[in-house]
């Protein structure tokens, strides 16, 4: 399980992160909600190892991501997805897939090839293998990006906006990938805007302002209106969202 | 025959002092690019103390002549350190430190040209610092340096000629020991001159054909 405990961040003299404690089990989707600027990616930087806690922990399967040590290990067992790709341009879509899994998990060449044929083919991407990012779309990138993250084989994958550069139909093609894989059983920390998609593919939803965690509640009881609804500031950001 | 006519031994002269040049041309060119290369991934790491040395030593040979540090390193090194330099070491040492601080600069900005982002990813999919120099940025920076490169490399060639003033007998030595015996300095310096054109182009030539090959893969680049 991923579990923050405490996480505080600061850039400057500006806490954008104060104090964040989350757990994250197996096969459980949590969505983050929060409008822009309350500390999403960074909480998602934090959890990747990109960004240094200036207090409290993060550990993935107790591995603690502050540490070099356990850094790496944490590393395997998460994947990142970018919101805007960060796709290596001089490799194809193929070496984008196969870079770690043969560098970092050691996988022969073939191995590794073949495990990112058959992810390319399950979304759609089977004829673009070998593509360089700058001859595809933003959806047919973004889709290499989830089969880069998919070919670690991770147990906890990290999802930071990664339809937000995307037009709506581009996103509902990756859309359609995560719910595949939600279904599959696979554990996500999904930072999102797209709230409707959100609520039918988590299992809890927290939403986070101004560097807090002011809501963490089962998906159901979140929408209630007796639940997370009755809280103005949450009710006023999803109609806000709605109405985008 | 009278004394001051070519002959045929003139051209094993200029063969030999072409030789002289292009083996110093690419015996620095070699040294030079490894040491650059080098500094500028030092410089990338922000390793401490190196670093800022690395920057001021750069700017030094940047910005003074060649000629002088040619001179410091063959008159001053032994009058202060008490050791015998030779004009071919003399040579060696500051064309190689010349080149390298000239390659610094393009590699660093060859560096700094790549997405901070794809570094991010890779390190985040748990690539060492050295399989993302090895894998994401030496690919990237080798197709981005390679033009700057390559009119480096032309220009360094045309230096070299300067160590003949201390008496490496390279193209240019020849040229002048040519010029004196047969008192025809048009057709001497002309001759000189084409030999260094040729190498030149050859070099530009080869620079050409590298930097095609290194972005054959990117057709990314041109989007
Ligand atoms: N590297 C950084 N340096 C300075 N400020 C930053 C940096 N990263 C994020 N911030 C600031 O932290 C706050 C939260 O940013 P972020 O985590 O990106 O929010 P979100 O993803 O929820 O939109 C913003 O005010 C942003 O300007
Ligand atoms: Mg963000």
């Amino acid at each position: 399980m991923i579990r923050a405990r405490g996480v505080r961040k600061s850039f400057g003299s500006a806490a954008v992160l104060d104090g964040i404690d989350l757990d994250v089990h197996g096969s459980e989707v949590v969505s983050i909600l929060g409008s822009s600027g309350s500390g999403k990616s960074t909480l998602i930087r934090c959890m990747n190892g990109l960004e240094k806690l200036d207090a409290g922990s993060i550990t993935i399967d107790d591995f603690d991501v502050s540490l070099p040590k356990d850094l790496a290990e944490a590393r395997k067992r998460s994947a990142t997805v970018f919101q805007l790709f960060n796709l290596y341009p001089h490799m194809t879509a193929l070496q984008n897939v196969t870079l770690a899994p043969i560098q970092v998990l050691k996988r022969s060449r073939a191995e590794a090839e073949a495990t990112a044929r058959s992810l390319l083919d399950s979304v759609g991407l089977g004829a673009r293998a070998d593509a360089y990012p700058a001859q595809l779309s933003g959806g047919q990138r973004q889709r290499v990006g989830i089969c880069r993250a998919l070919a670690m084989n991770p147990r906890y994958l990290l999802l930071d906006e990664i339809t937000s550069a995307l037009d709506p139909e581009m996103t509902a093609e990756v859309l359609s990938i995560l719910a595949q894989l939600a279904k599959t059983g696979t554990t996500m920390v999904f930072v999102t805007h797209e709230i409707e998609f959100a609520r039918t593919i988590s299992s809890r939803i927290v939403f986070l302002d101004k560097g807090q965690l002011v809501v963490d509640l089962p998906t159901e009881e979140f929408f209630a209106a007796e639940g997370g609804m009755a809280r103005p500031r949450i009710s006023q950001f999803l109609s806000k969202m709605r109405k985008d | 025959m009278r004394y001051t006519s070519f002959t045929s031994y003139d051209v094993v002269l200029l063969a030999q002092g072409l030789g002289v040049s292009l083996a110093l041309f690419l015996t620095t060119t070699v040294i030079g690019l490894l040491l650059g290369t080098i500094w500028a991934v030092i410089r990338f790491y922000r390793v401490p103390v190196l670093s800022p040395l690395i920057a001021v030593l750069a700017e030094l040979l940047k910005n003074s002549p060649v000629l002088v540090q040619l001179f410091l390193v063959f008159f001053g090194l032994p009058a202060l350190l008490k050791i015998n330099v030779t004009p071919v070491e003399a040579a060696l040492i500051t064309l190689s430190g010349n080149t390298a601080a000239f390659i610094y600069v393009i590699a660093v900005s060859a560096i700094e040209s790549i997405g901070r982002d794809q570094i991010e990813s890779a390190r985040v999919f748990g690539l060492s610092r050295w399989q993302v120099l090895r894998h994401i940025i030496a690919p990237q920076a080798m197709a981005f340096a390679i033009g700057p490169l390559t009119g480096l490399l032309v220009n360094q060639l045309q230096v070299t000629s300067l160590i003949s003033v201390i008496g490496v007998v390279d193209l240019t030595k020849i040229g002048n020991i040519l010029n004196l015996r047969t008192l025809k300095p048009f057709i001497v310096w002309t001759i000189v001159g084409a030999l260094y054109y040729a190498t030149a182009k050859l070099v530009a030539f080869g620079g050409a054909t590298l930097e095609k090959r290194l972005r054959a893969h990117s057709a990314w680049k041109g989007l």
